[in-house]
């Protein structure tokens, strides 16, 4: 308890030390809520204008009437809070001007009670006394823009005397080039005025000696010997350069600030690309500093993801290798960058592929795709879309990346080649199968008929994408493909770039025309951020589909060879059904919760965990970038899910995440869900410990300081999230993270939801989110919440994009966990206000949650349908896949991911805390509402009844995630088994 | 005016005008303004015409009549700066000090002039002090009356010769001359 609490105060902190976490949660309420009472002022002091005007006298000397007439002088020296005044030194001053005071005049202090006080006057103060010194910048040109105002401009009158000096005017002034007075004029002046006569000599015969010429040999020797010398002089390249330095008329800023647009070296390419992720093949140490650079935002989320990416790697190489690598990539860009440098960054992404050394045949792939970068506006919107995945991703990226350069080597070589070129899948997926871009190009083609209009684009996006991978590919298979990452942009820029840029162009073009037509596209464009947002999200969608299309086929292929195929291939249905709309996530979840079913349990998890976590990430991306990423997560899930039911359940989330998406266009949230999604990178582990603490505690923790207790306990939860983007790339480990994240995050979807809603709130408030529907908002930060990490992860995708792809991981977990739902229902519930909040908070708060949270997931399909609205459908899927990834985390719980997680969850909660401030109003009710039906859920829960009291109680707060936070914290504790056990009864139920 | 509810009586920012029960008129910018206690602070033109400083009056309401607004305020009063308490403190503290060791000096019977030397010494130099009715600058230099150049006296060095020119200056400062204003630059 203490140990979640001290989380949850860190979180509110932003960091602080977790020694004071009950009171630091206290405050941080307090502060959400906006009604701080550190200390209660009185009377005048509660004036803030009054205490600042007196305080700023304080120390001079001023005259005080009193109602009788007299009038006492002295030095003002403090004031009471009813006003009452002190002067120290005060004498009564005489009206007879005689000299000063006499020292037995003088009175020590003398206090003036207000009433007998009728004026206290001030001479000459300085107001700005107190305040002065203050040498900061505001401090300082505050204070010069004020004396500037209070002076009054007044005509210059040159006066006589300056006309009689100047020979002219004004005028001749104006036109007057010399600079200032000639030394003659000086001269002159002064001995006229002061009869002052120079001793000016202008051979400088003081300080030199004069030279004397004559035609002697010599002399002229000498001469000569000196011109040979000033000639070689100035003919040396020292001697130019330096008085090139002297005379560069170019300015400071042209030489050494300007952004140099021309010249596009590796690093500037690099850059954009690392903003777009896509195609940038990032190292292993790179990518971490990309993580290290969003953790700062996200300052967990890069341990995370290097603590992820090592256990993902085997199954996430699959998934990574495709989208993963380059999610990541633009992960480690997008997050510096903002939505259109990110995309920007996509066409520089080529150089990225560079950096690629890690994932070799990952990052050809995803260099290839990002190299294709030429379509401008395709490039950008699929940059986006990648960037927002790659915020969700990077981490997940980093693990892929890992996953990647291990799963290479490994029998996941073809998933992996699939998985690496989810994103750039065509070439993935053409060298395993076949070498051609026609898998791409089928994906493409069915996604799009498959998915709405934007998926299609998104997919035609991929395509042309992959068809650059693919072409690259076939020049150079998997092992090539580093050489075409790298070689891509570099090495045959002109072929490959042109093809590349034609493919983009044409996907781009039928990108943009689709995209708008889609309802998510049309939510995310509503909001300029979202937009932009949208356009990233199409292209992890796109990847997403094409990873889901890479995955369907890798996974049908190779997941069904380890797990059942049907499961994949049931993922890959729902996914393009995602895409296309709420219905279709609906649909997604549906038959992805079959799979589960018929799939493996939480054991089966462990094991296909891989996939089950590639799934997830696949679902994740899905959500964020609605299509592609959706679609991987669903193919990817569907091949692990087919194990283990929760992975199952979370492809089915995958695919409501595609509503998410829309929330993710809200991406803002995922920078902060970064922090959290590092935690992904151990994913796996941190998916057991969510899933404990997701149950019980983390639901607290999403409530409370639920990003602290989520990191630590969530961390998988974080994992997932990445899992589930990186699931795209490697789909075998990663989804097994994801999913066992996922179903924990779903048992703490309630609380994380709440916890994640608010920290989604913030950012997206902050950023795009505010921009888009408070319900999308909501949506998202309910999904991040459910899924704990997995949210994070989910947010992550929105952020770069990806949006989708978390939301089609809350959506999974929906499904999976419709218990879940109940408390999570609850928040989709304000969410969606329509049906979510109905099912899930009756629900939830009943012990007929259970049941209601089954009836909230067909609402929550309904929900979808009917909100068809992106928004909507985007909070029901996040709900649905918060459930989801409520059950399994209960199975996941047993990672240790608190630490690492909370690491990462400060950033997180900070977020979340800003939050709840701003996203409290509507969000608290759902968040409350969310952590209600968690406190339900896990009141139905053996264990948890008195946690959920907690998150009951924190949910109520207006600050909700705060005080959840703080019963977050105790709960964690008993959580983990209440998670297990909610989580359990909730998976079932929902299978049921 | 209507008393439209607490605090919002006066509005900050704008220029009001009132006349105490004492006769004074007052005139100025309201600062702040507290309800429960009628206190009304007012930010006046300053008294000595000096740029940068300004008035600041108290004024409780209890004992006013005929509060006038003559204009609202056209602006939104600037943010709150944040105050160096420890600055306002030490400033108390100074001045404290001050006022009493002038009324010492007055006690003791110091002539104007020798109080005036005392402020002119005490602006560069803030350690002096009185000593009945001799000036003692940095425990160094005593200057006793009539407070001339001569009257300085303590060890040779440059504090002492320091002192002797501020109190050379202070004496010139009697029939200071105007110094000529248009100076040009000579020099090249």
């Amino acid at each position: 308890m203490s140990m979640k609490q001290a989380g949850g105060n860190r979180k509110p902190g932003g960091g602080a030390a977790a020694g004071a976490g009950r009171q630091n949660l206290g405050r941080g309420r307090h502060s959400t809520k906006g009604t701080s009472a550190a200390v209660v002022f009185n009377g005048v002091y509660a004036n803030m204008r009054m205490v600042h005007v007196l305080t700023s006298v304080v120390g001079s000397k001023c005259e005080l009437k009193v109602k009788n007439g007299l009038v006492y002088d002295g030095v003002f020296k403090t004031y009471g809070p009813e006003c009452d005044l002190v002067l120290d030194a005060a004498h009564r001053k005489i009206p007879k001007p005689s000299e000063g005071p006499r020292q037995e005049d003088i009175v020590e202090s003398i206090i003036f009670k207000a009433s007998d006080v009728v004026v206290v006057h001030f001479r000459d103060v300085d107001l700005n006394f107190a305040s002065k010194n203050n040498f900061t910048d505001t401090a300082v040109s505050g204070r010069i823009n004020g004396e500037h105002k209070e002076k009054d401009l007044e005509p210059w009158d040159g006066g006589e005397q300056q006309q009689h000096v100047v020979s002219g005017s004004l005028e001749s002034l104006d036109t007057d080039v010399s600079n200032g007075w000639d030394p003659n004029d000086m001269f002159k002046y002064n001995e006229e005025q002061y009869g002052i006569m120079s001793t000016y000599d202008s051979s400088l015969s003081s300080y030199t000696v004069a030279l004397e010429r004559d035609n002697s040999e010599e002399f002229l020797k000498r001469e000569a010997r000196a011109a040979q010398l000033a000639q070689e002089i100035e003919a040396s390249a020292t001697y130019k350069a330096r008085v090139a330095l002297e005379n560069d008329e170019r300015t400071e800023e042209e030489k050494y600030s300007a952004v140099v647009r021309g010249e596009k070296g590796e690093r500037g390419e690099r850059e954009p690309h690392t903003l777009n992720r896509e195609n940038k093949y990032i190292p292993p140490g790179q990518r971490n500093r990309e993580g290290m650079s969003w953790g700062v935002g996200r300052q967990n989320s890069p341990k995370l993801v290097q603590s992820s990416s090592g256990p993902p790697r085997p199954g996430l190489h699959d998934y990574s290798p495709s989208s993963g690598a380059d999610q990541r990539v633009v992960n480690g860009g997008p997050p510096r960058m903002s939505p259109k440098t990110q995309r920007t960054p996509r066409t520089h992404r080529v150089p990225p592929g560079g950096r690629v050394p890690p994932g070799v045949d990952f990052m050809p792939h995803n260099a290839p795709g990002e190299v294709p970068v030429p379509p401008p506006t395709r490039s950008t919107s699929s940059g986006g879309t990648w960037s927002s995945v790659v915020s969700g991703a990077h981490r997940p990226r980093s693990p892929r990346q890992n996953s990647m350069g291990g799963a290479s080597p490994g029998p996941s070589s073809l998933p992996l080649a699939q998985t690496g070129t989810t994103p750039v899948e065509p070439a993935t997926t053409q060298s395993a199968p076949s070498p051609t871009a026609a898998s791409p190009a089928r994906d493409m083609a069915a996604t799009p008929s498959e998915a709405k209009e934007s998926r299609v684009q998104e997919t035609r996006q991929n395509s042309p994408t992959a068809n650059k991978e693919n072409m690259k590919p076939l020049e150079s298979p998997p092992s090539i493909s580093r050489p075409l990452s790298k070689g891509p942009p570099s090495m045959a820029p002109d072929h490959r770039k042109q093809i590349d840029n034609l493919k983009k162009f044409s996907v781009d073009f039928r990108l943009q025309s689709s995209s708008n037509p889609d309802p998510q596209f049309e939510q995310m464009t509503k909001p300029p951020p979202d937009a932009t947002g949208e356009k990233p999200k199409e292209l992890p969608l796109d990847k997403g589909l094409e990873g889901s299309e890479e995955g369907n086929v890798a996974h049908t292929g190779s997941s069904k060879a380890g797990s059942p195929g049907a499961p994949s291939s049931s993922t890959l249905c729902p996914a393009p059904e995602q895409k296309r709309g709420p219905d279709v996530t609906s649909q997604g979840v549906q038959t992805s919760a079959p799979t589960f079913s018929g799939g493996a349990k939480p054991e089966d998890k462990e094991e296909k965990e891989p996939v089950k976590d590639q799934i997830i990430k696949s679902t994740l991306n899905p959500n964020a970038h609605e299509f592609k990423p959706r679609v991987f997560n669903t193919q990817h899930k569907p091949a692990t899910t087919p194990t283990p039911p929760r992975p199952q359940g979370q492809p089915s989330p995958s695919i409501v995440v595609q509503q998410p998406q829309q929330v993710y266009s809200q991406t803002v949230c995922f920078p902060q869900m970064y922090p959290l999604t590092p935690v992904s990178p151990g994913v796996q582990k941190s998916i057991i410990w969510k899933s404990p603490a997701m149950y019980h505690v983390q639901m607290p923790h999403m409530t409370v300081s639920q990003s602290k207790p989520y990191r630590p306990g969530k961390v998988a939860n974080m994992p997932q999230q990445r899992s589930d983007q990186h699931h795209p790339q490697g789909t075998p480990t990663m989804m097994h993270p994801a999913q066992a994240a996922g179903p924990p995050i779903v048992a703490q979807s309630p609380t994380y939801s709440a916890q994640y809603f608010t920290c989604s709130p913030q950012q997206f408030t902050s950023q795009q989110l505010m921009q888009q529907m408070p319900h999308y908002q909501s949506q998202a930060q309910h999904v991040f919440s459910p899924v704990m990490q997995s949210q994070a992860r989910m947010m992550a995708p929105p952020n770069h994009g990806q949006p989708g792809q978390l939301v089609s991981s809350t959506t999974q977990y929906g499904e999976q966990t419709h218990t879940m739902y109940v408390s999570q229902g609850p928040m989709p519930q304000q969410y969606q206000h329509p049906q979510p909040s109905a099912t899930p908070t009756g629900q939830a708060q009943q012990g007929g949650q259970h049941g209601g949270n089954h009836p909230a997931p067909s609402p929550v399909q309904q929900h979808q349908a009917a909100a068809a609205q992106a928004l909507h459908m985007g909070n029901q899927p996040q709900q649905q896949m918060y459930q989801a990834l409520a059950p399994t985390p209960p199975s996941m719980t047993p990672g240790t991911n608190p630490q690492s997680p909370q690491g990462s969850f400060p950033s997180a909660q900070q977020a979340v805390y800003l939050h709840p401030q701003q996203m409290q109003h509507g969000y608290n009710p759902s968040h409350m509402a969310h952590m209600q039906q968690a406190h339900m859920q896990s009141g139905m829960v053996p264990s948890h009844p008195g946690h959920p009291q907690m998150m009951l109680m924190a949910t109520q707060q207006p600050g909700g995630p705060q005080l959840p936070q703080n019963a977050l914290n105790p709960i964690p504790v008993s959580s983990t088994t209440h998670f297990s056990y909610l989580a359990h009864p909730q998976v079932q139920q929902h299978h049921q | 005016m209507a008393a439209p509810g607490p605090g919002e009586y006066f509005s900050v920012g704008s220029h009001v005008s009132c006349l105490t029960c004492l006769g004074q008129q007052l005139q100025g910018e309201v600062v702040a303004f507290d309800y429960q206690s009628k206190m009304l602070t007012l930010k006046c033109a300053p008294s000595s015409g000096k740029a940068n400083v300004s008035d600041v009056v108290l004024i409780n309401l209890a004992y006013v009549s005929e509060v006038d607004i003559i204009n609202d305020r056209t602006e939104t009063p600037p943010p709150l700066a944040s105050l160096n308490v420890s600055k306002l403190a030490n400033r108390a503290r100074s001045e404290k000090e001050d006022k009493l060791s002038q009324a010492y000096a007055i006690s003791a019977g110091v002539s104007v002039e020798g109080q005036q030397l005392f402020q002119t010494i005490h602006k560069t130099i803030k350690d002096c002090k009185w000593q009945e009715k001799n000036i003692m600058v940095m425990d160094d230099v005593v200057i006793s009356p009539p407070y001339q150049v001569e009257n300085c006296k303590g060890k040779e060095g440059s504090a002492l010769s320091h002192v002797r020119k501020i109190v050379s200056m202070s004496s010139h400062h009697s029939f200071t001359i105007e110094g000529n204003t248009g100076m040009a630059v000579p020099e090249s």
